[in-house]
């Protein structure tokens, strides 16, 4: 939170732009409805246009410097992308149904095609988007891909966590350092000291937390146990039966405990990273989430969606896109409109092959 | 006559030109004041599909944007030009008093799912799964298991040769056969418990055989009732249903947020691992069977949770860490069916 304090402010020759969310609850609500009934109506085969609505809407009403962002992937680039996936899985069956192996090596394939298809996605994504007519474009490759994202999570879970501000430098520095919009490239470095910083509050909050709920634990055991104690029929089962209670009741405070943790580390390391990126050298970008104000929008908008049986998911989203614009933006080195009018699209997103024939989209 | 106002860009650049968008005889025109910025024959435009309030894109075959923010004045040119079907999508997607029956429809369209279309998929993936995936999963958790929380039986040869034996003569009137079961005695801190594994290991804690204090039949009882669970393919069934839930809520709602997402999958995962209602119900009728098959008391499954009950203090009608049913109505239940089984048989 120690972003929230230093609310960034223009300084001579610099202009800092908030972006903003347009879109409104009873407006997506009406979308989304839409698209549920549709999709289940078509056996699924909508999700594919469905998701191009959705993205479409949310992009659309993303604005900064009053102009809005666009989003292009068609809903036949992103059923071919489904289809292939599909059809990869059919195959599979019956590979393995024929040639029982086949099952053995497949985990093992998918997991060296992950970072091939990481790549793809991000780089789909990337070109699927545009702000001002100009596309952005993703330039990372494979091997990159490879150690950002699954070296860095196999380093922070081997670690218990301790390594995970590592692991996401890596991760943003593949994300940023290979974005492009049009012609001019984006970098971020985020700081290692700046990453712990914000990783502290949550691992306190796993690491209190496991002591606080581990002593609640402790005396409820020692209780029973003096309870059954007087009580003349001690049996290990009781003891047993009660421990397997718990066990479920400490997962279940471990899942909680971790989500919160999540959340809070989450929001700061998006502050870090993306208050260390700029844009062609010069055009610093910045994030200022309160971290305890994104944890309450995220924790009481699952349990609202929970209790709504999704209905109010549509709230839930708008209201999390809202918070999360006006939290972002970017401060421009000199005039904004000479700055923003001189950009060109440039190098693969307007040769022929910029869009790719499939909607790879996997999220990561 | 202006369709709307907006801004145009040249092609692949950001550079934006205040404009107006009309029509010039057959042309669709983008235009600054009086200056031509980009034109073409409607056909060869392309203008994007409403969504919400969004801004809208005209596209010129020369690579060149018209965008405007005035959707009404688009969406009036398009109906003069296409007639009332354009834009279907978006008036069915309108803030309406409509939206109340599509989100009845809904409602009742994932109910039916839930309760129809599911089990069915359930029972196709069963189908197609091939044998190694249950033999993985089996040998996957028993050694993980043997590696965590179970430990060598410390029971005496003595005791485990009849169990053992009781064991084959019970699996031999099941469906897979002798060959399809094996039983393995461990001790740990589940307290008295049997489990099943997918590819047919059945695990018996030490504390179960001494709860049974000299009983053999009734541990025989709860061994069928997990045979049962076997060849009914039950934990493959509920881990596929848990997992199909989740995949069929994320397919149909979409986006349905990470927090949401995340109860799925790993909520859906604990989910897996109790059995449902109905399949103990379906292991203990089995159980019956097969103990009767084998020659042994049909009921003796019963006498487990009359001990359990007496033990445990189990006296509500169900107990609400587990999906287990109540065990006095299980009691009953049992019995009843193996008196049914008993004068169907005689009356043969």
């Amino acid at each position: 939170m120690a972003m929230a304090e230093t609310a960034p402010r223009a300084a001579v020759g610099q202009s800092f732009e908030r972006a903003s969310f347009t879109g409104s609850a009873s407006e997506y609500f009406g979308i989304w409805i839409v698209n549920v009934l549709l999709t289940i109506v078509t056996l699924g085969i909508y999700s594919a246009w469905a998701k191009v609505r959705r993205m479409r809407y949310f992009y659309g009403n993303t604005v900064i410097l009053d102009r809005a962002f666009e989003y292009h992937a068609t809903g036949k680039q992103i059923f071919i992308g489904r289809l292939i996936v599909i059809a990869f899985l059919v195959v599979i069956n019956i590979g393995t149904a024929i040639f029982p192996p086949i099952g053995i090596v497949t985990p093992i394939v998918i997991l060296v095609a992950l970072p091939w298809l990481i790549k793809r996605s991000l780089r789909f994504n990337a070109r699927v988007t545009s702000y001002r007519n100009v596309r952005f474009d993703f330039v990372g490759t494979a091997g990159g891909a490879f150690v950002a994202i699954l070296l860095g999570s196999f380093v922070a879970f081997i670690s218990f966590g301790i390594l995970a501000p590592l692991a996401s430098r890596w991760t943003w520095r593949y994300v940023f350092n290979n974005l492009r919009y049009g012609d001019r490239p984006f970098s971020s470095d985020p700081q290692i000291g700046r990453l712990y910083r914000v990783w502290l509050l949550p691992a306190l909050i796993v690491f209190l937390g496991s002591i606080v709920f581990g002593f609640i634990a402790f005396v409820v055991i020692i209780g029973a146990a003096a309870v059954m104690r007087d009580s003349a029929e001690l049996t290990s089962t009781q003891v047993t039966m009660l421990s397997i209670a718990g066990l479920y009741a400490g997962v279940f405070i471990y899942f909680i405990l971790y989500g919160i943790a999540g959340l809070f580390y989450r929001a700061g390391v998006r502050n870090v990273a993306w208050s260390a990126a700029e844009l062609d050298g010069r055009h610093q970008l910045f994030s200022d989430i309160s971290r305890l104000r994104y944890a309450w929008i995220a924790i009481s908008n699952v349990i609202v969606t929970v209790l709504t049986l999704g209905l109010m998911r549509p709230w839930a989203a708008v209201r999390m896109a809202r918070y999360v614009n006006e939290h972002t933006g970017i401060r421009i080195n000199g005039d904004p409109g000479e700055i923003l009018s001189s950009i060109e699209a440039s190098g693969a997103a307007i040769s022929a092959e910029y869009m790719d024939m499939e909607g790879f989209d996997f999220g990561f | 006559m202006g369709i709307a106002t907006g801004e145009w860009h040249p092609a692949n650049s950001s550079r934006a030109i205040p404009a107006v968008l009309r029509e010039d005889g057959i042309l669709l025109v983008a235009a600054e004041e009086e200056r031509v910025l980009a034109s073409a024959v409607p056909e060869r435009t392309e203008i994007s599909p409403r969504v919400g309030s969004i801004p809208r894109r005209v596209s010129f075959p020369d690579g060149s944007v018209f965008e405007t923010r005035d959707n009404d004045g688009i969406d009036t040119y398009l109906r003069g030009k296409r007639g009332a079907r354009s834009g279907l999508i978006h008036r069915l997607e309108q803030f309406h008093p409509r939206l109340i029956l599509m989100t009845l429809a809904v409602i009742l369209l994932a109910t039916t799912i839930y309760r129809f279309a599911v089990p069915v998929l359930v029972e196709v993936a069963v189908l197609v799964t091939p044998p190694f995936v249950p033999e993985l999963i089996g040998s996957g958790t028993l050694a993980s298991l043997d590696r965590t929380i179970l430990k060598p039986s410390e029971l005496p040869e003595g005791e485990r040769q009849p169990i053992s034996e009781g064991f084959s003569k019970l699996a031999t009137h099941s469906k897979g056969g002798q060959g399809a079961y094996d039983l393995y005695f461990r001790d740990g801190v589940i307290g008295p418990n049997a489990f099943a594994l997918p590819d047919g290991s059945l695990i018996l804690t030490d504390d179960l055989v001494k709860l049974a204090n000299g009983d053999r039949e009734m541990i025989l009882g709860v061994l069928g009732h997990e045979i049962a669970h076997v060849e009914g393919e039950h934990s493959l069934r509920q881990l596929y249903r848990a997992a199909g839930v989740a995949a069929l809520v994320m397919l149909i709602a979409g986006d349905v947020g990470s927090g949401v997402e995340d109860i799925l999958t790993q909520g859906g995962a604990l989910v897996a691992l109790s059995y449902s209602r109905a399949a103990e119900a379906e292991a203990d009728r089995r159980s019956v069977e097969l103990m009767r098959a084998a020659g042994y008391d049909p009921a003796a499954l019963a006498r487990f949770f009359v001990v359990l009950e007496d033990k445990l203090g189990d006296h509500g009608d169900a107990s609400i860490l587990s999906s287990h049913p109540g065990t006095p109505q299980r009691q009953q239940d049992i019995r009843n069916y193996a008196a049914e089984l008993e004068r169907r048989l005689q009356a043969r």
